[in-house]
Order: C-alpha cells, then structure tokens, then sequence
C-alpha cells in the first residue's frame, strides 16, 4: 500500500470511528465485559498457582501437639524430630504464641476472639523440610513417620492442601477457556454485526471506491483497522477494570485474615497476561470485522 | 481497441439482457449505444467495467480478456477507466475536490499530486469557484462536470458515460457533449449509453442500436452502406 493509500485509509478509520462513536463503544464495552471475566478468571489462576508454589516451596510440616503433653516431653519430641536427617530445623509454638500470631494475623478483626479463652489454640512444632528433601514423595514419608511419633494429635502439611488446590488451578484454567471460549464467540458474532451495519451505512461509499478502482484491500482496511482499534481500547478496558479489581480485593477481608497476607499481597496479572489479553481483544475486533466483509463483499462483488 | 466476441448475458432465470453481441471499438472512437429502456445499454457497459461478468463469450479490452480478471484486476481495468453515471454516484460528505481527487488516491497517487491535478481539472471544466462545494449543493450541470472531472483523474483509456445528459437541459447537455468530443481529441475511446439520438445525429458519431439484447444496428458516418 501506498502513502497515498494509507493516508486515505487514516482518514476513513477516523471518520468511521467519529460517525460511528456510540456504536464503538457500545461494542468495546461488550469486549471489555467479555475479556474481563476470562481475565479474572486468569488473575484468580495465577494467584492461587503463586500461593501454591509458595506452598510448595516451604514444605513446611505442621504438627499439633496432645494437650496433656509437659515442657520435659515437649523438649524431648521436639530433639527426636530434629533428628531426622530430612529436618533443617523445627520451631515450637506455644498455645500462648498461637494465639497471639492468631490475633495479628486477624489485624482488625481481632475483636471477633473477644471472650475465647486464650488457651484455645494448641500448641504444634513448624517442621522445616532441608531443601534437597523437598520432595512429594519423600514429605509424605516423613509425615507419615511423624504421625506414628507419640504426643503428635495431628500431623498436616502443605503438599496434601497443594495437590487439593492445583485440581482447583486446573478447573479454573479449564473454566477461563471454556467460558472464555462462549464469551468470545457471541463477542465475535455481536462484532460482526456491528460491522456489517458500519458496512451497510456505508454501502453507497464502497460502491463509489469500487466504480473508481480501489482495491478490496484498500475497501476493506478501514474496517479491519477500526476492528483491530475497538478490540483493543475493549481489552484496555477489561485491564483497567482488573486492575480496579485487585484494588479493591487488596483492601478487604482475604488480606486482613492473612490468606494472602502471609504469602504476599494479592498479584496483578503479570505483562505476558496483559498482552495476551490486549491480542484476545484485538484478534476479535478485526476477525470480527474480516468475517462480517467477506460476506458482505461477496454479495456485493462487482 | 475493444472487442466483443459472442458476448451474452442472462439474469436468472431466463432473462436475456444481451445476446451474441459481437463489436469492435477502435481506439479513439466516440461510439453512442443507442436503444429503448432495457435494451441491453447499461448492461453492455456494466460488462466493460466488470460489474457483470457475461454468461457467454469474451471481452478484450486493449489486448486483455476482461472476462478473466480477478477482483485486484478488475480494480486495475477500473483505474484505466472514467465512469460516469446519470446519478452521479459521489460521496455527498465530501467536496468536489475530494470527490475527484478519490479517483487519483485509491491508485496511489500522492495526494499533493492528487489535489493539484483534480483542482486543475475542475478549473478547466469551469468549476473553479465550486471546488469546494459538496455535491448536494451543485447543479445537474455542475455534478455532471465533476463527474466528468473524476472520470479524466486518471487519464483513462476508455470513458464509460451512463445517460451523461439524462438529467440535464438541452444546453448543458450540448455543454456536456463539447467536453466529451475535447477527451476524444486525447485519443480517449468514449462509449456513450443514451436514448438521445438527436444527440448523436448532431455530432455524427458512430451509434450501435441495441434491442431487447440483441444488436440490431452499427452505423457509422465513416462506414460505407451506413444509412447516414
């Protein structure tokens, strides 16, 4: 294409963007809606995939201790344990520090233990893995060496909690193209009707092109490239209102409960995400706008 | 030169617009295609600009099968062409000048060059002061030049009027008529579709008489045994 001809191109796009302004926005905030859920539903993924690998990446035991259980016995269980060669170091918290990490951890909600007795809580022992035994199989073992200990009431580790949770990771990365995939259909559809009445408010214009020997491609660029523009300022939409999102979300009770507080603050998306959505969106507007020519232009070839 | 060979069109079902049409046109010629309504006309030119693709036969325009472009071609043929259309058929939110120099852009044409060539055109076609008029606020007459304008933008081969005086009054048909007998003076070949015969009779011209699809007449004031 020539200057000549992509300067007539610009010229067309920003007239049929001026002429056909509510329509535009109409359909871009239909984009936005649509690429908003699927990047919720990967903002929910990524997170929840960050928090396990978190997880994951401690391979911290937990083990509560039998109530009845004195310091002398306490000291000596915690010795054995500390023996093991798969153990870098084992922490004891007492009831009175459970209950004091609890009431930090609830911040300002704290007031909800009002009335609880301070020994609610039991005491446990924070069994740290040595990173070469950071290892499924080989965690599993130990706990469930540590579950035959006695004076152990309950042994728990993350890996069990992260092999239940990536199930959860997968149903969402499944249910982000599912719904995803339904959302952008009907966006696609709801796309191409919106082009093809640009195309028919501009029936007479492309006939004129037409008589005067400009080429499909020229005809059809403007169109395309108004598409490519909608489904774009759609999927900046949809960006800025996940954005809002985690705004939001970073302010409410998942951070105060310490869910995602101590493993970190709620993430945003991160860049690879952002362009897949920012592509997503401009994808749909100009297949949108490519489909919806074709067929007319096929009616009207001349 | 253009050459008809055995051309025929039918619209479906079995409505027979053109039959068997075999023609030459040499270049330079100013040919009038005369006939009733629904004689087969428009049809005929519609053929040489590729809007309709004929049922039977071939078209060759200048050496080229027009009957096998494809649409970039078609695009091509179309360039090398000057159209004009009883109804004008211009962009009404665009000005004169615009509408002329759009022929020019869609080729290419830088639009400096494009703007400086259509506003010379329209000068020369008397439009100086109108130039920036949009169409809808022009005369018949003064539409009818833009359009001639437009269809010299891009010194076509071949000029292809549609009833280019249907709209207008005897003297700015006459007008009209003067300006395309100065495009033929280029050596520009000028096909004009009218049932104004008087006109051709006034300025001796070739005039193929077609009816109900079939061409019934050529005559020519060069050709010998013409009745004129």
């Amino acid at each position: 294409m020539k200057g000549s001809q992509v300067g007539l191109v610009g010229r067309r796009v920003c007239s049929g963007l001026w002429a056909r302004h509510w329509t535009h926005v109409l359909t871009a905030g239909t984009m936005a809606i649509a690429l908003f859920v699927f990047g919720a539903l990967m903002l929910a993924q990524e997170n929840l995939q960050s928090l396990l690998t978190g997880w994951g990446d401690q391979i911290q035991i937990n083990t509560y201790l039998d109530k009845g259980l004195g310091a002398g016995e306490v000291s000596l269980l915690r010795d054995k344990i500390q023996s093991f060669p798969e153990v870098e170091r084992v922490r004891h918290i007492s009831r009175e520090q459970a209950w004091k990490d609890f009431r930090v951890a609830l911040g300002a909600h704290s007031n909800v233990l009002e009335g609880l007795p301070e020994d609610v809580l039991p005491a446990s022992f924070e069994i740290f893995v040595k990173p070469a035994y950071r290892d499924g199989p080989i965690v599993e073992a130990l706990a469930n060496r540590l579950r035959k200990e006695k004076g152990l009431a309950t042994v728990e580790y993350p890996q069990e909690w992260v092999d239940r949770l990536s199930l959860l990771v997968l149903a969402l990365q499944w249910a982000k193209w599912v719904l995803g995939g339904i959302l952008f259909i009907a966006v696609f559809f709801i796309v191409r009707s919106t082009v093809g009445l640009a195309i028919l408010a501009q029936k007479d214009e492309i006939e004129v092109m037409q008589l005067v020997g400009a080429t499909e491609e020229l005809i059809q660029a403007p169109f395309v490239v108004e598409g490519l523009i909608q489904g774009f300022i759609g999927a900046g939409l949809s960006v800025l209102g996940l954005w809002f999102l985690v705004l939001f979300l970073r302010d409410q009770t998942l951070t105060s409960i310490g869910l995602f507080g101590s493993l970190g603050q709620l993430q945003f998306i991160d860049w690879r995400s952002i362009a897949l959505i920012l592509a997503l969106g401009s994808l749909l507007g100009a297949s949108g706008s490519v489909f919806s020519l074709r067929r007319f232009m096929k009616r009207w070839k001349g | 030169m253009i050459q008809f060979l055995h051309v025929s069109k039918i619209y479906a079902p079995n409505t027979v617009a053109l039959k068997d049409i075999n023609l030459q046109i040499a270049e330079g010629e100013l040919v009038f295609l005369a006939g009733p309504s629904g004689a087969g006309k428009t049809t005929l030119l519609k053929l040489l600009f590729r809007e309709e693709e004929p049922s039977n036969g071939q078209i060759i325009i200048h050496g080229k099968d027009v009957t096998k472009l494809n649409s970039r071609g078609v695009a091509r043929l179309r360039q090398k062409m000057g159209l004009v259309f009883q109804e004008f058929k211009f962009l009404p939110h665009m000005t004169a000048l615009d509408n002329v120099a759009l022929a020019a852009l869609v080729t290419g044409v830088p639009r400096q060059e494009s703007y400086t060539k259509a506003y010379q055109l329209l000068r020369d076609l008397g439009l100086r002061e109108k130039y920036d008029a949009k169409p809808p606020a022009l005369s018949g007459g003064e539409q009818q030049r833009v359009a001639i304008a437009r269809a010299l933008m891009n010194d076509p081969m071949v000029v292809l009027a549609d009833e280019p005086t249907g709209n207008l009054d005897a003297n700015l048909a006459d007008e009209t008529m003067l300006l395309f007998g100065k495009i033929r003076e280029r050596g520009t070949t000028i096909i004009i579709a009218s049932h104004n015969l008087d006109l051709s009779q006034r300025y001796g011209t070739r005039v193929i008489s077609l009816q109900e699809g079939c061409l019934v007449d050529d005559l020519s004031p060069l050709k010998e045994g013409g009745s004129r």
